[in-house]
Formats: C-alpha cells, structure tokens, sequence
C-alpha cells in the first residue's frame, strides 16, 4: 500500500542509508501505527459507550442498581412512542431544531451581506459579531437567567419600559415565553457562526457577474438568485446540516436556563433523555429516546447526502 | 443620489445595531459586576461600568472559590489539548497521506461521533469511569474530553495536511527520513497555524465542558469553573457581582484566543465537516 512515488527520486537505497528502512513510505503497518492511539481512544469513549447504550434501550436498567438489567426488547420504545408528553417532546425539538436553522442561518446571511461591502472598521466590525459565539454556553446561560431575571434583568425592565412587559416578567417560567426566550438566546450564539461562513462564501461570488447582471437590468432581488445565491447555496446546505445536528445534540444552553420546564415546554430529545436518567432513575427508556435522536440525526446526515447529490447531477434547483 | 446616501446611513444604523446585539450581554455581565447594590437594585440601572467597584475581580478571585475552579479549568484544558492534539496530528496524517485498508469506517466514524450528544454518553461513561477509578480526577475528564474533541481535531489537521505538495516529504523520505521523522519535521512546522487553531478549539472544548465535569466529579476541590459558574444560577447566596466576576474571568479568555485564531477555526470547521 505504498504510494507511486512521482518525482523521480531514486528508487534504490542511497549508499550509507543501506540500514534504513527500504520502503520509503514504511511497511504497511505504519498507517496504522500512526492512527491506532486516537482509534483506541475513540473505541473506548465513543464507541463502546454507544453500543452499551444501544443495549441499554432494549433493557430496563435503573440508575440505582445498574448491574441488574433486565431485557425486555422493544418495550421501551413502545412506552415512549405511546406516551403523548413524549409527543410533545418530539414537537418541541422539531420546533426548536427548524427555529435555530431557519433563523440562525437568515440572520447570518443579513449579516454576512452587510459586512460584505467594504467600510471602514470591517475589520472590528467582524472581529465583535463573532463574540456570542467564542462566549462559553455556561456562561451565555448564566447571563440569559440574569438578564431574563423577573425582577431586576435588563430585558423585562426594557419590556416595561416600551409598554410590552411580559405579566409579573417571568419570562423564562412562563409555558409560554420561556422557550422563545431560550430559542433567541440559542440563536444569538449562533448567528457569528454562520455569517462568519457565509461571509467566506460571498467572497467568491464573481463581481463581474453582479455588475453583468445590473447591467442587463435585473433588480437587486433577481441578480441575488440568479448570481449569489447559486455561489452561496452549497454552504448555506452545509450550515443546515451543521445547526440541525448541533441544536439536535444541544443540551447545557436549555438545561441551565430552564431545565425543560415550564411544565415542558423546552424539553428537547436531549433534556428529555437527561431528566429520565438521573431525575426518574430510569436508565432504559433514557437510552431509547437517546436513540430516537441518534437515529433522527443518522437519516438528517444521509437525507442531506442524498439531495446533495441530487442536486450536483441537476435533477433539483 | 438621495437614495444612495440614505442606503449608506441604513447600512451604518444596521451594523451598529448588529454590534450591539452580538456584545451586549457580555458588556452587560461587565456593568453588573462592577454595580454597587443600590445601582443594581435602582429604578433606573446604571448602564455604564462603574470601575470604582473594580475591586470585586480581586475579590472575587482571593475570597471565594473561584481561584481553585479556574486552575482546574486549566489543567483540565491543558491536558486535553495536549492529548488532543498529539492524537490528532499521527491521526490526521494517516488520513491525508496514506490509503489503508479501514480509511472509509474510520472516516465515517469520525464524522458519526460529532452527532452524539455528551448527554446521552455520560451513563455508560459514567460505568466506565467507576471501574477504572477516574470518577472524582481530572485525568479522568481530561481522557473523556480528548475523546470527544479528537474527530474535529483529526478532521482540521488532516485538510491542512491536505494542502502540503506531496514532493516536499518525497524530496525527505528519498533522503531516508521515516516516515515519523517526515511527519514532524515537514508537516507539523507547515501546519503550525492549523495546529495552533485545533489546540484553541481542544483547550476551550475542555474549558467549557459541563456534563462530564458535574456528572464525575463530586470533590468540591476538584471542581472546573463551569460546574461552579452553572451552580450560581438560581442560587441566591453569593452576589450577583461576585457572579458576573467570576463568570467574566472564565468568558474573556475564551473570546481573545477564539478571535486571534477564528480564521483558522472557521475554515477548519467547515472543511472538517464537508470533505471529512
């Protein structure tokens, strides 16, 4: 497994370097020589992991007596499916998911456009939007809650000041606005992110064509999406997949700010699987909602192949 | 001529109001470490720093806990960037450089593992960890952490080996350079920007890290700034100054080495999720 050497270079062994190794790339051991310590870690804290998990869904297992699981195949999952607060688990985190990448990637590509154009102070300007997104998420929750705060945070005081108070100002314990609340806390850690990487994106968008397309007459609108969003349109896919997989996955932002509650209305797949484990102790049906997302991200992960390729051939615009 | 002007002032209106938005919390973190209690408590807040109270980072950081969790952060931080990184660079390499029998699973496992919630890990982990007595260690974390940022390591790594003409390390090896010695004397000084972006990200990975850290570790002594920073919130005893202190101490280091290095971070980023 030895790759075609391409320069010419000598291929006998050079006078005094005959106890050299022959082979110039080494046996064909040494690629795995080379990968097995990261496999090793991977194995043991990823993979492994998983596959107990895996396991874990068809058992009922209890945090409090893990050893002693008992098999009971696809129970749990029949429980959880058949259970309506699982249903509106499953609606709150499509909701939350959509919400993030909808809105994340469209603020991104307001922001991305404005620092498109060359100003003075761009530089700064695009250092400091990229700040929520280098910010901890610990720390993000921690300034949410206190500027969410009921009595004294800064937004309520805002609200009221501007006549749309929320009633007694409990934003984040009201069934009602708490998952708004962390939706937009979720997505102003995102939005750098994604304008950071369509900014990249737009700057290979061919000027000449912009002015080309000016030139023949089209408006604004028209020269965008003949011109700029077929440029962008690949990234702006990629990013869909990323903020999907991410919000799917996302757990300290809404745990440290509400928990799920109130009476659960932000409880995603993740929140969801966490309060089963170490609130209701119950390690089994824990595991299977786990699967349900992992399962979820799996066909998001090979849907969007799919209609990349699909599109690559041109079968969709 | 009008309307071009006015586009101008729009625009300008519209970045500021961007700006404000994207700093404000963390400058609002800032005014209300430094607000004394009747500014805090005021009908009207005070909406500028009042840096007579700048005392409360010192005091923040000599009375309380606060010190001892930012130094576990550290060593937390560290090790994972170092493990991290030294897995990642000999990974990232076999990926770029050589084909192999396996390259496709492992390719696809590493993209698979960025799609697992550290949630949905922490039961099994926590088995694990009990077995092998790394429950209550910062070695423990600093294992478990490296884990989970190796693929996003790998993956950068091996797109700027990528990059690398091959003939550089053909010239070495037809000198007789192991393999070993081509990788650390051609690549890694090459790809010095990009291993310096995977050590940022490894280092904040750990830095933030929050379900392992309060999941296995129950030594008070032993726990990292993020277990201790999420435990102020909905707890009353401490002030709200000395919060925001704190919590600021933890945020700025995390916000100055993400923007010295974000161009790297960025384009490492997508690439690792793209081409993998």
């Amino acid at each position: 497994m030895t790759v075609v050497e391409q320069t010419g270079a000598p291929k006998t062994t050079p006078p005094g370097r005959a106890r050299r190794r022959p082979s110039p790339l080494g046996s064909k051991w040494t690629p795995y020589l080379f990968l097995a310590p990261a496999a090793l870690f991977i194995l043991v804290f990823q993979a492994v992991p998983l596959l107990q998990e895996v396991y874990l869904s068809f058992t009922r297992t209890r945090l409090l007596n893990p050893t002693r699981s008992e098999w009971v195949g696809l129970d749990n999952f029949n429980r959880i499916f058949g259970d309506p607060e699982f249903h509106r688990t499953l609606l709150i985190t499509v909701i939350y998911v959509i919400t993030c990448v909808v809105v994340a990637i469209g603020a991104g590509l307001v922001v991305a456009l404005l620092l498109n154009k060359k100003f003075r102070g761009r530089g700064v300007a695009r250092a400091l939007v990229t700040v929520p997104w280098a910010a901890p998420g610990i720390a993000v929750a921690l300034i949410a809650t206190w500027m969410l705060n009921a009595q004294y945070g800064i937004v309520n005081r805002f609200l009221d000041a501007v006549g749309l108070g929320v009633p007694g100002g409990a934003i984040l314990d009201s069934p009602r606005y708490a998952l708004p609340a962390v939706l937009a806390t979720t997505i102003w850690q995102l939005f750098p992110f994604t304008s950071v990487v369509l900014l990249s994106a737009l700057q290979s968008v061919p000027q000449d064509l912009n002015e080309a397309a000016t030139v023949d007459g089209a408006g604004r609108w028209a020269t965008f999406r003949a011109v700029t969003w077929q440029v962008i349109k690949p990234t702006v896919g990629l990013l869909a997949l990323l903020m999907t997989i991410w919000s799917l996955r996302r757990f300290e932002l809404i745990w440290l700010m509400t928990k799920g509650g109130p009476v659960g209305s932000t409880e995603t797949l993740v929140i969801d699987l966490y309060s089963q484990a170490f609130d209701s102790k119950e390690l089994g049906s824990a595991a299977a909602i786990g699967m349900v997302g992992v399962v979820i991200s799996l066909i998001v992960i090979i849907g969007s192949r799919l209609v990349a390729r699909a599109v690559e051939k041109g079968d969709v615009r | 001529m009008r309307r071009f002007r006015f586009g101008v002032t729009a625009r300008i209106i519209a970045v500021l109001v961007v700006l404000g938005v994207a700093v404000f919390p963390l400058y609002w973190m800032f005014v209300t470490a430094l607000s004394s209690n009747s500014d805090l408590f005021a009908d009207q807040p005070r909406l500028t720093p009042d840096l007579g109270q700048f005392g409360v980072f010192v005091d923040a950081l000599a009375e309380g806990k606060a010190a001892g969790w930012l130094l576990n952060s550290l060593i937390i931080a560290v090790g994972t960037m170092v493990v991290s990184v030294g897995l990642g660079i000999p990974l990232g390499y076999a990926l770029s450089r050589f084909s192999f029998w396996g390259k496709a699973v492992v390719t696809v496992v590493l993209l698979f593992t960025q799609m697992l919630p550290e949630a949905l890990m922490v039961v099994p982990l926590f088995a694990l960890f009990r077995r092998f007595e790394l429950l209550d260690s910062l070695t423990g974390l600093v294992l478990v952490n490296s884990a989970f940022v190796l693929p996003i390591v790998a993956l950068i790594l091996k797109g700027a080996i990528d990059g690398i003409p091959k003939e550089l390390e053909e010239a070495a090896r037809a000198d007789g350079a192991r393999p070993f010695t081509t990788l650390t004397r051609i690549n890694v000084p090459l790809i010095a920007p990009s291993i310096a972006a995977t050590a940022v990200i490894a280092f904040f990975h750990a830095w933030n890290e929050y379900v392992f850290a309060v999941t296995f570790i129950f030594n008070p002594d032993l726990q990292p700034a993020s277990v201790g920073i999420a435990n102020f919130i909905g707890e009353l005893g401490t002030p709200i100054q000395t919060v925001m202190a704190v919590a600021f101490l933890f945020t700025l280091p995390a916000v100055a080495f993400y923007l010295l290095v974000q161009k790297y971070v960025v384009s490492g980023m997508t690439a690792g999720a793209v081409k993998g």
